[in-house]
């Protein structure tokens, strides 16, 4: 599903967060939206789902306005991994997975088991799944809600920052899942490397506006980097063998 | 294919409540200042139930049983019992369907004020001299009023504080301002009353007692309760769903506002009708949901807001019965049993570390 976000505005609290932004993410390929601390990624992702109202600007899921559909209609469309969800009660790992199904319709009891453990399969969690939510690690439980989403049986994933507490053998594992998937990914990373690695395209924000956009070779330039995150010396390598990129951390350094 | 954890655990544990609580009445029914045997009573219910009047009159011939036996348990003992249960019931659900609003695995009615506003409407009815209604009526019309007021004042409170979105700890925190307001006023009232009956009648209200019901005041309540377990069994979907948090929830396609009103509604509706006539029973609604989490071994609202509504049933009619047969013909005011079961009950389910644990 191509989602377009038009000009979009929000202000939290009196304070204007975003000031007009425009992002595409385009059917069957993985988006990367980054930017520094605060600069309003996570919130972007939110008015997609009404979570955060906006004041202006629209959002069109193929072109359609994403006002014309119910909060329903949306989530049987798109997926949502959160930054943080909050785990206060017991359930089952295969309790929350199971939760996707609240946005799907028609699945009959005797499939449900079935794509509950499809999805957990697909993220390695089958044998948790009869863990409690509340005995998993941070980095398990955000596994779990990517299971959740699978679940969901939706084309399109949203994804904040899901790489968070992952350690890099789950971040590569859950990143090239989902790249492989061929689902439609919109996906707020904070680290670079991984961003250029698995996007196909990058949107990085500065303060509530559009600082670039466009192939993450071509976004992320000494010279942006240096203005978005205020990091001199940073050098964005391409290893011509094996075709990876990698980040020279020796020479990058703040102010 | 993963094996499921305990598949059949959750439809074994329901049948043993539902026949508990089958067994449960006929044995409460027995207890109190004059005990009757169990078989006379299950007699007299199957008579009554299923035999009707000629069924009666042939046990009272056959020397089964009095008609003095029969007042007593018909008459007297089954709208206390009836009405027990709907107590336990209602408080039990309300207390789920809240800790699921706010996310909270302490919030009841109590904590979140709806109860002390009862206790607040209530005192004035007794303390001050408004002849509007006459007799109990009065009592049970302001304690209803107090609750709703309350529900609104925390609701209002929660939504200014949240800046127009209500946010589950504001809730928490504005449901503990408004108890603390509401608790005040009633001791105000209390410090400003001059008859020494009147203050006596306040503090017994306030300990909680089902000893008024009768067959008459019965309705209103089974109303109310039964409204509350149909609608939040109905909607346990929805929430498991709030239980992720108002963000994840909103992302699953839940209108989280209007339905967290909706059910904010619900709930006070069913505790004013409870209270406004029993009085303060805490610690039902905070207790009876955790229990149920551990027996069932699920959080998930589908099992447990039923599964609430029958322990809790069972949990209170055996509260009044301790509360009528502990100390012979001296009554015990119910609030304070169920208090002195449910806080040791609260301090062991901190001791376990059972919610809000950390990773392993």
């Amino acid at each position: 599903m191509n989602i377009e976000f038009e000009n979009i505005r929000v202000s939290l609290g009196g304070a204007p967060i975003l000031h007009g932004v425009n992002l595409r993410a385009q059917t069957g390929k993985v988006t990367g939206i980054i930017g520094p601390n605060g600069c309003g990624k996570s919130t972007l992702l939110k008015t997609l789902f009404g979570i955060v109202p906006r004041e202006s600007g629209a959002i069109r899921l193929d072109g359609a306005d994403a006002a014309s559909f119910t909060r329903k209609e949306i989530a049987e469309r798109v997926g949502y991994v959160g930054q943080e969800i909050p785990c206060v009660f017991d359930f089952s790992v295969r309790d929350i997975v199971g939760m996707a199904l609240y946005a799907r319709r028609g699945v009959r009891r005797a499939e449900r088991d079935r794509i509950i453990e499809t999805a957990l399969t697909d993220v390695g969690l089958l044998h948790m799944a009869d863990r409690s939510i509340l005995t998993l690690s941070g980095g398990e439980r955000k596994m779990v809600f990517v299971a959740r989403s699978l679940a969901q049986g939706v084309d399109t994933i949203v994804l904040d920052e899901p790489t968070n507490h992952l350690d890099i053998r789950h971040q590569l594992f859950i990143l090239d899942y989902l790249r492989a998937s061929g689902k439609t990914i919109l996906i707020v990373l904070h680290d670079l490397r991984l961003a250029s690695y698995f996007c196909d395209e990058i949107f990085l924000l500065k303060d509530g506006n559009n600082l670039a956009d466009g192939a993450p070779l071509d976004v992320l330039t000494e010279a942006r980097v240096r203005e978005a995150f205020g990091i001199s010396g940073y050098a964005h390598l391409t290893n011509a063998d094996t075709s990876d990129f990698f980040i020279d951390f020796a020479s990058a350094k703040v102010g | 294919m993963a094996r499921r954890r305990n598949p059949i655990r959750a439809p074994i544990v329901l049948a043993l409540l539902i026949a508990g609580l089958a067994v449960s009445l006929v044995l409460t029914l027995s207890i109190g200042s004059s005990v009757l045997p169990f078989h006379t009573v299950y007699r007299i219910l199957r008579d009554k139930l299923f035999g009707g009047a000629q069924a009666l009159d042939a046990g009272m011939e056959a020397g089964l049983y009095t008609m003095a036996n029969y007042q007593v348990v018909w008459n007297i003992r089954m709208p206390r019992v009836l009405f027990g249960m709907l107590c336990g019931a209602g408080l039990s659900v309300c207390g789920a369907a809240m800790q699921a609003l706010v996310l909270n695995p302490i919030a009841d009615p109590y904590i979140l004020g709806i109860s002390s506003g009862a206790s607040a409407g209530a005192a004035a009815a007794l303390l001050l001299p408004l002849p509007i209604i006459a007799g109990s009526n009065q009592v049970v019309l302001f304690a209803m009023l107090g609750a709703m007021i309350s529900s609104a004042a925390v609701y209002t409170m929660a939504r200014v504080g949240s800046g127009g979105q209500i946010r589950p700890v504001t809730l928490l925190l504005s449901g503990t301002a408004v108890n603390a307001v509401m608790s005040a006023a009633t001791s105000l009232l209390v410090f400003l009353a001059k008859s020494p009956e009147s203050i006596a009648a306040v503090y017994n209200w306030q300990m909680g007692s089902i000893a008024a019901a009768q067959w008459s005041t019965l309705w209103f309540p089974m109303v109310g309760v039964a409204i509350g377990v149909v609608v939040f069994s109905c909607c346990g979907n929805r929430f498991n769903q709030m239980m992720m948090g108002d963000e994840d929830a909103t992302s699953m396609g839940l209108n989280v506002r209007r339905f967290r009103t909706l059910m904010f509604i619900v709930s006070s509706l069913v505790v004013a009708s409870l209270v406004s006539v029993t009085g303060i029973i805490g610690f039902v609604g905070l207790v009876v949901p955790h229990i149920v989490r551990l027996l069932a071994g699920t959080s998930d609202n589908k099992t447990v807001i039923p599964f609430s509504a029958v322990l809790g049933a069972i949990y209170l009619i055996w509260a009044d019965s301790a509360a009528r047969g502990l100390f012979g013909g001296a009554e015990l005011p119910l609030g304070i049993i169920t208090a002195f079961v449910g806080a040791p009950f609260f301090m062991y389910l901190m001791a376990r570390r059972k919610y809000g644990g950390q990773a392993q």
